[in-house]
């Protein structure tokens, strides 16, 4: 059985007859050991569908699912008292940005400790002691004189260590990382990301890794799936998603990342935005963008579907060769090339 | 001005040992202590070149990019433009220097004012600058501008509130160009934007650059964008130089130690490309107290003695420059 498994989770914003879909019918699940990463651009709804998982869209936003469940138990149905147990101590988060994330008011001990108290009690000193050894774990040196540091003191890199002490603090079955070395620099981000590994590998932890960076979760993730406006895309093992991507999506992304031009040669763009609150498309959500769209993907929007053993939500999946299939002569109204 | 003339042979732009310190008080009965932010940084840029520079937060990127428009005074050491230093210039020579040397900001969301349409955004420059033109010429053009980046003349009439991140991106970048300078230097322009966006934008700025004739001072932290658009690189640590060089030598075969960190450090998706390399130990030292030596000798696999004792100068080697004692057993 799964950690977590997500089935058809949609959250919703706005009125009750013209909502706003920021997350739309998106299922995966997570297993134990398993790094699972979640790619997308801004308004992509990653963010979102994982703080719906961790219980914290407030009124007005409604968050509804098919199943929502943490190692068996229903995470919707369960009392407040009980999920609030599960929160925070099975399931833990980090956010983006660590400078924002703690509180300025409390120094590094505090904040940790506090963390302690609510989920493991014990008394002070065990709880200092802990704290300690939490903040051997992230790699902090000289721990002991950086307890009674404010986080104002520490720089970006360090910040985010102790956050991810604070997380790890009362060893989760599943942790999120939402964007977790966005606001870090290259060589800060490499160590910050190889020590989310390590105590992932060490404690058999779940880890879902949300960013907008393609290549990183390429590197860190067993599976990974790209969402686009609110809606899952495309997911499958991350050594052959990127290696031959089957929705076209995913194709463009690909394609527009530097890394991957020869030379000074223009970039292959995706032209437009991503659609906002009050222009999404009828059909496919990324017909007006997509260079193989035709009249029915205007139409009708497409469901995930199992091709060649990925999920994919097109009516026109991507073969070997980046070709769309199952388009012929008479479905074809739209620029095919 | 003769100063804005180009003369055959002479650089567009060079920057000769800029230094920039700044002077922070460190609280009451304490003696004030120099950030040396910028500590000695030279290059030349060539016209329609893009030299790009890069380096971790607080390598002092923006401040040269700060010191190179002008908006601030160098504390010390040279800039020139066509090989007329512009350290003294008169309010009026300033102004014309300014309109030659253009800037496009990180945060397309903090750049533009809020209260004024795109119209009156593009136009105020032109109003400044170029006070021979009627009403009528200023209006075309800024829509000739807005024309050129690829905003469409309906959005005169906008505010910046109604644009995405890569539609304000370009109004600054039409912003920036109206003048038609012969540099523009951007400072992480596309690192807000989304990768479809930043593709567009970066597409857009390379189409302009052949188009108007102009160079880039690119700074950015991300090596993949830098290796598309950059003719030449310039890496930073701690407001010196570690490496300088032709883009693709330096993606090639990079000399530096903390070059070739920031590379290794940097993911990749083709799995061939990734460098199985230990991640860098430790974190950029504060400008204010900096390490002894070589800055980066506390951070550096190779370090030797030397290192933390003596400061290592920039040397030609194997055609770039790299700044590390012991580049020859390195390499």
């Amino acid at each position: 059985m799964a950690l977590l498994e997500v089935k058809n989770l949609t959250v919703e914003f706005g009125s009750e007859d013209k909502p706003f879909r920021a997350v739309d019918s998106v299922s995966y699940s997570v297993d134990r050991g398993e790094v699972l990463g979640i790619v997308g651009e801004s308004g992509s709804g990653k963010s979102v569908s994982s703080l719906a998982v961790m219980g914290l869209i407030d009124f007005p936003g409604r968050v509804s699912a098919d199943a929502l469940t943490f190692d068996g138990q229903d995470l919707i149905t369960m009392p407040a008292k009980r999920r609030r147990e599960i929160t925070g101590k099975d399931i833990a988060m980090i956010f983006q940005d660590p400078m924002s994330a703690l509180n300025p008011c409390f120094t590094v001990e505090a904040q940790i400790m506090e963390a302690l108290k609510v989920h493991e009690g014990g008394n002070k000193k065990q709880r200092r002691e802990r704290t300690l050894d939490l903040l051997n774990q992230v790699g902090i040196p000289d721990p002991k004189s950086r307890m009674t540091a404010y986080p104002h003191q520490l720089s970006g890199g360090m910040s985010q260590r102790i956050v991810i002490a604070m997380a790890i603090a009362c060893n989760p079955r599943l942790l999120i990382a939402d964007e977790p070395t966005t606001a870090l620099d290259v060589t800060i981000q490499a160590q910050i990301i190889d020590l989310l590994l390590k105590l992932q590998e060490d404690s058999d932890m779940g880890l879902i890794l949300i960013t907008h960076d393609l290549a990183l979760v390429s590197e860190a993730a067993n599976r990974i799936q790209v969402m686009y406006a609110g809606q899952l895309f495309e997911s499958g093992p991350a050594d052959s998603i990127f290696a031959a991507p089957r929705h076209p999506y995913t194709q463009a992304l690909l394609e527009a990342l530097p890394e991957r031009s020869e030379g000074h040669d223009r970039l292959r763009t995706i032209p437009g935005v991503v659609p906002g609150q009050y222009d999404r498309p009828q059909g496919c959500l990324l017909a007006p963008r997509c260079r193989y769209a035709n009249d029915h993907c205007v139409k009708a929007r497409p469901e995930v579907t199992d091709f060649n053993g990925r999920d994919v939500r097109c009516f026109y999946p991507l073969n070997d060769q980046g070709q769309p299939t199952g388009l012929t002569a008479d479905t074809t109204t739209g620029e095919t090339v | 001005m003769s100063f804005l003339d180009t003369k055959p042979g002479v650089p567009l732009l060079e920057s000769d040992d800029l230094v920039r310190h700044y002077e922070v008080n460190r609280g009451f009965g304490k003696p004030s202590a120099m950030v040396k932010a910028l500590d000695g940084v030279s290059f030349t840029l060539e016209s329609q070149k893009t030299l790009a520079v890069v380096g971790e937060s607080g390598c002092g990127k923006s401040t040269l990019g700060r010191q190179l428009t002008l908006i601030e005074k160098p504390t010390s050491g040279a800039l020139k433009l066509n090989g007329n230093a512009v350290g003294n210039l008169s309010d009026k020579e300033a102004k014309q220097f300014r309109r030659t040397v253009q800037m496009i900001f990180q945060n397309p969301y903090g750049s533009l004012n809020p209260r004024k349409k795109v119209g009156q955004i593009l136009a105020e420059p032109v109003l400044l600058n170029m006070d021979n033109l009627g009403r009528k010429e200023r209006e075309e053009r800024v829509h000739a501008t807005m024309a050129k980046v690829g905003l469409r003349p309906e959005f005169y009439q906008r505010y910046p509130h109604m644009f995405s991140g890569g539609q304000r991106q370009r109004i600054a970048i039409a912003r920036a160009l109206i003048l038609e300078p012969k540099v523009i230097v951007a400072d992480e322009p596309v690192s807000a934007l989304d990768v479809s966006v930043q593709a567009q934008v970066l597409n857009l700025m390379m189409d302009l650059q052949e188009e108007m004739n102009v160079a880039y001072v690119f700074i950015s932290h991300d090596l993949s964008v830098v290796r598309h658009i950059a003719d030449d690189v310039m890496v930073m640590y701690l407001g010196r130089v570690a490496e300088k060089g032709p883009t693709d030598e330096i993606f090639a075969k990079p000399l530096h130690p903390y070059t070739r960190a920031l590379l290794a450090s940097a993911p990749k998706i083709d799995p061939t490309q990734r460098v199985k390399a230990e991640p860098l130990t430790g974190e950029l030292p504060s400008p204010i107290n900096p390490p002894s030596g070589c800055a980066f000798h506390k951070r550096c696999p190779f370090a030797t003695e030397e290192c933390a004792k003596v400061r290592p100068e920039l040397r030609n080697f194997e055609g770039r420059e790299v700044a590390c004692h012991r580049v020859e057993e390195i390499a």
